[in-house]
């Protein structure tokens, strides 16, 4: 096991590192520059009536024609910046192994090593879950120090960061685990990013269109996104136990199928 | 118990053709060539024995593990290097020897430097900055480290050069010489003869000869190559055991290739014939005394003829073939 981590920590270091500061200025910056945009929002749902049903969409819930602290927070928690780079990484990391192996013809000298396949995927599950605590601690850190700049009345209290850090931690989850089962499937790397990539924009297409539309609604449970509501954790203060139990139990099924498909099927790199 | 065996093995890759039926049996200490153009389900074969791919049919065994079960433990002692070697782009030898170390539990450095040595390679040099050849040293290098049990071989000298094709053989004939077993699958004849023990020939997905080299050898056809003295026609009735590839006054039904013709001298077409000889030379001896030949010169056996013979023609199997 010890060679197999040092062969992802040797594959995936720097790229982490990036993400990591890429996390970190982000989530600062956001969280610095956020409460400041969305004062005069009233003014952007005049112009441009389409941004309100976006936001709603992203935040789960109607922010009426101002956006109140704790939403201006709660937008920083959805923002597509802060989603986009944590999805990345996901994507890039997830879809390594084994469809990206395959696709570089390296899966030959990584299988015929003597572990045994559930040995090279609890590995990369390994670094894929320190890989994630790190980058989520790196946003997260990000926007702690932020914050100490910022009007103590816009500060999103740390127990509320804390909850929403958990529920987008599942998302993390969910999301990977799809991303380790498409890949488990694959040969080809581009197609397993590819449905992925595919499933979230679907995701959010579903939970925009569900603001408007009845049938995108009554499917909306569908969606990824539905289960992911910063806005209304940092309202109610609680911690959103089932929507984090529907994506952990996405992210246990498909982790499980992709180890199971990974485990008996074939490898061909020819 | 053999080191290695396969019984009836058989896969296909949806509609297309993998290997079907195939039966070998490797014994302890012995260098094994597995011969075959590319294509005929060579590297499918050593996929199947190391793990990577299922078999639909029949049982591949090493050390007396199946090979798909006990893939893992199989591998502690296997060394192998795939046909189209790819290695990731930052990986550098010295990486890799310390990877493989963590992996196997034991420090290959030591053994990776010497080898390193033999075949010059810089340790610290990463894999995108290598040539095709170096990259197969670092494949071969990083197989040899483990001083494997069973080493298994796809097409390993591609890439080399010639004196690093010997470099390599004198490594593997030190391996057999500590008892170490080889297979050793390549699609070009002259390494597998000068190397082997005992061959194995698959075509189309299946084994179409499989015997020690010096029964092959003894099999193998030979050509013949008859000089007609001046103003001799040709003979009318040749003997059952030649097969006459080419004879001069004869427009149609020469069977010689270009390169057999290439092969006669010069300018000497309308006085020669050339023939091709199976099985024992007696009775062709005694029928030739009879004629009044200028001059009659009999090949050494070629097993570059009989691999020529399995391969060409179409695509499947020749019928009554060595199973």
């Amino acid at each position: 096991m010890r060679g197999l981590l040092s062969k992802i920590v040797a594959e995936v270091l720097w790229p982490v590192l990036w993400f990591c500061l890429g996390l970190f200025v982000i989530m600062g910056l956001l969280t610095a520059l956020l409460p400041k945009v969305l004062g005069n929002i009233h003014e952007v749902f005049d112009n441009m009536p389409m941004v309100k049903p976006l936001i709603t969409a992203l935040l789960g819930v109607d922010p009426g024609n101002q956006i109140s602290s704790q939403l201006s927070q709660a937008f920083l928690w959805t923002h597509p910046t802060l989603l986009t780079l944590l999805w990345a990484h996901e994507l890039m990391y997830c879809s390594r192994m084994p469809a990206g192996e395959i696709d570089r013809g390296t899966a030959d000298f990584l299988l015929c090593q003597p572990v045994t396949r559930l040995q090279i995927f609890l590995a990369e599950s390994i670094g894929w879950l320190v890989s994630g605590a790190v980058i989520l601690g790196c946003g997260c850190a990000g926007h702690l120090i932020a914050s100490a700049f910022v009007h103590p009345e816009m500060r999103l209290p740390l127990r509320s960061a804390l909850l929403v850090l958990g529920n987008l931690a599942a998302v993390y989850l969910a999301v990977g685990g799809m991303a380790f089962l498409l890949s488990a499937c694959s040969d080809r790397r581009g197609r397993a990013v590819g449905i992925v990539f595919a499933v979230l924009l679907l995701s959010f297409l579903l939970n925009f269109l569900a603001q408007f539309q009845e049938w995108a609604k009554s499917i909306s449970w569908l969606s990824i996104m539905e289960y992911y509501r910063p806005a209304i954790v940092i309202q109610s203060g609680q911690f959103p136990w089932s929507d984090v139990l529907n994506l952990l139990g996405l992210a246990a099924i498909t982790w499980t199928i992709a180890l199971l498909v990974f485990h008996r099927r074939s490898i061909c790199t020819v | 118990m053999s080191m290695l065996e396969t019984s009836g093995l058989t896969m296909s890759y949806g509609s297309r053709r993998g290997i079907q039926d195939v039966s070998l049996q490797i014994e302890s200490g012995e260098i094994f060539g597995f011969l075959g153009p590319n294509g005929a389900g060579k590297s499918t074969t050593i996929r199947i024995l190391m793990g990577l791919l299922r078999a639909s049919a029949g049982h591949a065994h090493i050390f007396g593990l199946d090979c798909w079960e006990k893939g893992s433990v199989i591998r502690r002692d296997t060394g192998y290097v795939a046909g189209d070697v790819r290695l990731y782009p930052w990986l550098t030898l010295n990486r890799g020897l310390k990877i493989l170390s963590q992996i196997h539990g034991r420090s290959l450095q030591s053994e990776g430097r010497q080898l390193a040595a033999r075949f010059r390679l810089e340790p610290d040099l990463q894999v995108r900055q290598m040539s095709r050849g170096n990259r197969q040293k670092v494949a071969l290098v990083l197989a040899l480290a483990i001083r494997p049990q069973l080493l298994i071989l796809d097409e390993p000298t591609s890439g080399l050069d010639p004196l690093m094709q010997d470099t390599l053989m004198v490594c593997l004939r030190e391996l057999a010489a500590e008892g170490r077993t080889i297979l050793f699958s390549s699609h070009t004849l002259s390494e597998v003869e000068s190397l082997c023990d005992r061959i194995a020939m698959i075509r189309a997905g299946r084994i179409v000869e499989y015997d020690s080299l010096i029964s092959l050898k003894a099999k193998a056809p030979r050509r013949i190559q008859i000089q007609l003295s001046p103003g001799q026609m040709a003979p009318a009735d040749w003997p059952a055991s030649v097969r006459v590839l080419w004879q001069p006054q004869h427009t149609t039904g020469q069977q010689a290739t270009q390169q057999d013709l290439l092969s006669l001298p010069p300018g000497q077409l309308s006085q020669t014939c050339l023939l091709e000889l199976r099985g024992s030379s007696g009775e062709f001896l005694s029928w030739a005394a009879g004629q009044r030949f200028a001059d009659v010169s009999i090949g050494a056996p070629s097993l570059d003829i009989l691999f020529r013979s399995c391969y060409a023609g179409d695509d499947e199997p020749r019928s009554g073939a060595v199973t």
